[in-house]
């Protein structure tokens, strides 16, 4: 079921895994700046940012033996898929949520928070 | 009538009076977490340092059981602090709430002094009732397991009854059926039996479940209660959030519990269930920060308490760095082989409970300290520029990161050396050890550690002090709608 990761894989694992959360968080970071500011420039930037977790989620699948089989290569599907639409549904929940509110307020750059 | 700047229960309702003293225990707690952690550290260091008087073993089990404690005093004085606010009522059996706070706390004395002074037992199952049952983490015997289900128990017949009395709201309803979790599922770790796989499974459900679903809903009931306070975000909002947040930490958060399952004689099929959840239990953090810049950026924001403020924003990025990335790490079961239960296991542990669970009870300390002396000024242009909670912010949080990676290094090597090459051998272990690398981390988590002790000293300085004098009242935040 689970094929163990070699030694010489090690730091690859640990490195992309964490560039996996941390690309992550920086595209979500870029996609709701663009978004916030109405600012197309930013959304290749985090697009780029989510390459890079693609990337890196293939060195960590290619290192943790995931791709050898298929349970977890599917799991690999849904992270990739996840890590992808999670900004988008979670900002439609947002403008959803402050409907109310953006009635009367009009978003301001995050400089004056 | 209370005067501005000056301590005065007068100031506090029912609830808040009992909180205090939660408060004021969890931060006795949380001094003899620190001092015995730096205990156990010196012992990594100089093995004979205590050795027959407070061994390591005896050091290690006070330090994590008072962390464990401590977070419960806190979550419980948090409960007691927003109850009255938000049910809009006095609290029901504010009495029995108040004795069992006492009883609580004396039984906490009691197995205290035990741990330190008895230490061990014979080994029959008089040891599991009076002294110690064993079990890693809830090492409690067996009557003092009792007393916090009961005490616990108490806590939720408070809360559920002073709801139903007052106010519904809903971190109402979220608080009061994660109550009834946090005092059923505790009950899974309380009965022993001579399997160690059984008795891992059902010990898990405590050390995970009571830590990743109860204790994260009551972190996300607080937040939402928090954010209100300080930053007067509207009640619709956060309620809609907390509801958000508590499904998606529970679409991935309750069979989570998989990854612990991976190594304790449990069947093949949680190799597939813990890796799934694992691997999908970030995307929610990764979700909260599109929430994060949009709330932002949405609202010209004034908090009313800026310590408590800079507490909030160290769980957003504890939270995230100690449960999500130092968590990712390592969780996946083809690595996990090699990582589990070494100094990785430490680095993560030290982080994520520090950053998801220590920041935000230290929020509510300084919320407290606001309303005790009589809800005075605590956003900028303090006295001395505010330069105590600052310092003690910057200690406890560059101490708890140096730590981690100090640990990290450590277990670095424990993996490779230990359980890669060596294949968990006990020439393994000490191999490990010994090696250069890995003793170098233990020297380096100590400095770190006097480091976090010193922003822990100037925090409880800081908690005793700011305010003192103030003659400022606090500026409210937006109302709440």
């Amino acid at each position: 079921m689970i094929e163990p990761a070699s030694l010489g894989n090690f730091f690859t694992i640990f490195f992309t895994s964490a560039m996996v959360i941390m690309l992550g968080a920086l595209y979500a970071l870029l996609f709701a700046f663009s978004r916030l500011k109405g600012d197309a420039r930013l959304m290749p930037l985090a697009y780029l940012s989510y390459a890079g977790l693609l990337i890196s989620t293939l060195f960590l699948a290619d290192a943790a033996n995931l791709l050898k089989h298929p349970f977890w290569t599917v799991i690999v599907a849904f992270m990739l898929v996840g890590y992808l639409l999670a900004p988008h549904a979670i900002w439609h929940l947002c403008v959803g949520t402050h409907a109310d509110e953006h009635a009367e307020v009009q978003p301001v750059p995050l400089k004056d928070f | 009538m209370a005067t501005l700047g000056q301590l005065d229960s007068a100031n506090l309702n029912g609830g808040q009076k009992l909180a205090v003293k939660y408060f004021t225990v969890a931060i006795v707690l949380f001094g003899a977490q620190v001092l015995f952690g730096l205990l156990s550290g010196l012992q990594y260091l100089y093995p004979d340092f205590l050795y027959g008087v407070l061994d390591f073993s005896v050091n290690r089990m006070v330090h994590i059981n008072a962390l464990v404690v401590w977070l419960l005093y806190g979550f419980l004085g948090s409960v007691y602090w927003l109850l009255e606010e938000e049910s809009q009522h006095e609290v029901v059996g504010l009495k029995l709430g108040n004795l069992i706070y006492w009883v609580l706390t004396s039984a906490v004395t009691v197995v205290v002094l035990v741990y330190l002074f008895v230490q061990i037992g014979p080994g029959k199952e008089s040891t599991i009732w009076l002294i110690n049952e064993g079990r890693e983490y809830i090492e409690a015997p067996r009557w003092a397991d009792i007393g916090i289900v009961v005490s616990v128990l108490v806590v939720f017949y408070n809360v559920a009854a002073t709801f139903s009395q007052g106010r519904y709201t809903g971190i109402a309803g979220v608080l009061v059926l994660d109550m009834l979790a946090l005092f059923g599922i505790y009950l899974a770790g309380m009965f022993y039996t001579t399997n160690i796989s059984i008795d891992q499974y059902w010990w898990w459900w405590v050390i995970h479940l009571w830590v990743e679903a109860t204790w994260e809903v009551m972190v996300a009931c607080i937040m939402a209660y928090g954010l209100m306070k300080v930053l007067g975000v509207s009640r619709k909002i956060v309620e809609t959030w907390l509801y958000i947040e508590v499904a998606l930490m529970f679409g991935s958060g309750i069979l989570g519990l998989g990854h612990h399952y991976f190594w304790i004689g449990t069947p093949e099929y949680w190799f597939s269930i813990g890796g799934f959840f694992s691997a999908l239990e970030p995307i929610p953090l990764v979700a909260m920060v599109v929430h994060a810049v949009f709330d932002a950026g949405a609202r010209h924001a004034k908090n009313s308490n800026h310590p408590a403020m800079a507490w909030l924003i160290a769980h957003a990025f504890g939270n995230f760095f100690g449960a999500g990335v130092w968590g990712f790490m390592h969780t996946l079961p083809q690595i996990n082989l090699y990582t589990h239960g070494t100094q990785w296991s430490a680095s993560h542990g030290h982080l994520a409970f520090f950053g998801a669970y220590a920041t935000i009870i230290i929020a509510m300390f300084y919320l407290g300290v606001q309303r005790w002396r009589s809800g005075v000024w605590m956003s900028g242009d303090l006295p001395g520029n505010g330069w105590k909670w600052k310092w003690a912010l910057g200690l406890l949080n560059l101490g708890m990161v140096g730590m981690t990676v100090s640990m990290l290094v450590s277990g670095y090597v424990q993996s490779q050396i230990e359980r890669a090459i060596e294949g968990s051998t006990w020439m393994g272990y000490f191999a490990a050890q010994i090696h250069p690398w890995f003793a170098q981390g233990m020297w380096w988590r100590e400095v770190f550690g006097v480091m976090f002790l010193i922003g822990f000293v100037l925090l409880v300085w800081d908690l005793l002090t700011i305010g003192k004098g103030e003659s400022r009242a606090m500026q409210p935040a937006v109302s709440e709608n």
